[in-house]
Parts: structure tokens; sequence; C-alpha cells
């Protein structure tokens, strides 16, 4: 586990010498680490993207109001704001940090997924780094009536 | 992984399912007494030779045997996209399909 961490650290730093941001791989989970351990959803954005302020517009966020089965609750994201990252964040399990997409020069903006989360009521939040060096952000709760994390 | 790959007005669709126990570290916890028996897809990417299209950073959220439905631009008819997945415990599954 060790060296696989320091093969793949070693591998990242070679990799961001190239400047085009098509041929640059991230790995977050090793170059923001600590926003994979964050606990709280502001703690988490804190790790991941620093004190930001957040702009409330630009991503559309669907999720269902209900969500019948905890182990796989449906999301979707969609924006035309040109980006660097976009991360998804919940408030109700262990860790707050979900995914974090990396936005390529052909990627676009249009995902689906589906999410664990505990029972009960939930918010997810969903913060988007901005090629214009700005972060937008959208918020949306919902109910989880049942399963979870845990079977 | 299976993967499906359609082009349509110049905009590739892709579904990805990634067969994977997406173990949380609770679950691992329950079902072996060792939390750090638990196994998740950590990094997954989609390339047409270089140019990476789609990438992510995954968490132990994620549900299991996890569907990926994302789009990107300017892929041709018959374009190879290779998807790679890395798991936490170091297993990485790289498996390739044609742009339809």
């Amino acid at each position: 586990m060790q060296r696989r961490k320091f093969i793949n650290l070693a591998a990242l730093m070679g990799l961001s010498t190239i400047a085009s941001s098509s041929l640059y791989a991230t790995d977050y989970r090793y170059t923001k680490a600590a926003a994979w351990t964050a606990n709280t959803v502001d703690d988490a954005i804190q790790k991941m993207y620093g004190d930001i302020s957040t702009i409330h517009n630009g991503i559309t966020l669907g999720v269902p109001k209900v969500a019948s089965n905890g182990a796989n609750v449906p999301l979707d994201i969609r924006s035309d704001i040109p980006a660097k990252s976009l991360t998804i964040f919940q408030n109700v399990n262990p860790e707050a940090t979900v995914i974090a997409y990396s936005i390529h020069k052909n990627s676009l903006i249009d995902y689906s997924l589906k999410i664990k989360m505990q029972e009960g009521p939930g918010e997810i939040t969903v913060i988007l780094e901005g090629r214009d060096g700005k972060f937008y952000a959208t918020r949306k709760t919902l109910i989880v009536a049942g399963g979870g994390c845990d079977p | 992984m299976k993967i499906k790959a359609k082009l349509t007005n110049n905009i590739v669709k892709v579904k990805v399912l990634a067969k994977h126990e997406m173990s949380t570290y609770s679950q691992a916890q329950k079902r072996t007494g060792d939390s750090s028996n638990a196994n998740f897809i950590t990094h997954l990417k989609a390339s047409i030779k270089d140019e990476i299209v789609f990438e992510v950073s995954t968490s132990q959220f994620l549900s299991k045997n996890p569907i990926f439905k994302f789009k990107f631009k300017d892929g041709k008819k018959g374009d190879v996209l290779t998807m790679t997945w890395t798991d936490r415990k170091g297993n990485t599954k790289t498996s390739k399909t044609k742009i339809k």
C-alpha cells in the first residue's frame, strides 16, 4: 500500500510538468487527501478548495425528493460553465466528500451516478471550480427512506 | 467493465458499469471485523489515445457495481475509448470499446 502510494505520487509529479490540461491526470485522493477524511461538508469544501465564496447559479442538480433505497440514490448534474473540477458532498455519511470530477478539454458536465446515503433527511452540495477562477455551488435536500451505508 | 459509447450530433454519450464491491469501512468492519478490508474504486478515467475525456476521484460512497454516465465532444465513430479504474487496494482494470 505504501509502495503503491509512492509510485502513484511520483507518477503524478512527472505528469504535472505537462502543461495541457487534457493530458494531466489528477487523482484528488492524493492531491487533496484531507478532503476525503473530512467529516463535515464545510470542512471538506475547505480541504478541497480552500476558503472560497460561491456563486449560486449555473449548475443543475437533480435529486429525488424521497430516495427509496439509500444504497442507490440517483443524482444528475449538468452545467455549461467552463470548469476545472466539480465535487459532490453530502452531510449524512461519516465522511462528506463523495466524488470529484476532473474536467478535461472535451469533457461535458452532464453526469449521472448513484450513491450511498444514510437514512433520514440529507443534503447534497455540488461545488464547481470554474476556469474563470470563481466557484459555483448548488444544494438540494432529500429524504432517504431506507437502506444506506450499512447493509 | 461494460461500456456503451454512442455518438450523436458530435456528442459521445457513455454508460459504463464497473463491477466492484465498493465496500465501505463500516461494511468491512461489520462483515470481517476489520475496517481496513474495505475496498472501493478510488479513481477512474476514460481516454481516446492520450486525451482524457472523463476522470473521477471516488469514495466509498458510490453504489456497489457503480454505473457512470457521462458525455464528451469531438469523438468519432470507431475511436477506441479506453477506461481504467484503480481501487483502494491497488487493483486496476482496463476495458476498451469503440464509439458507435
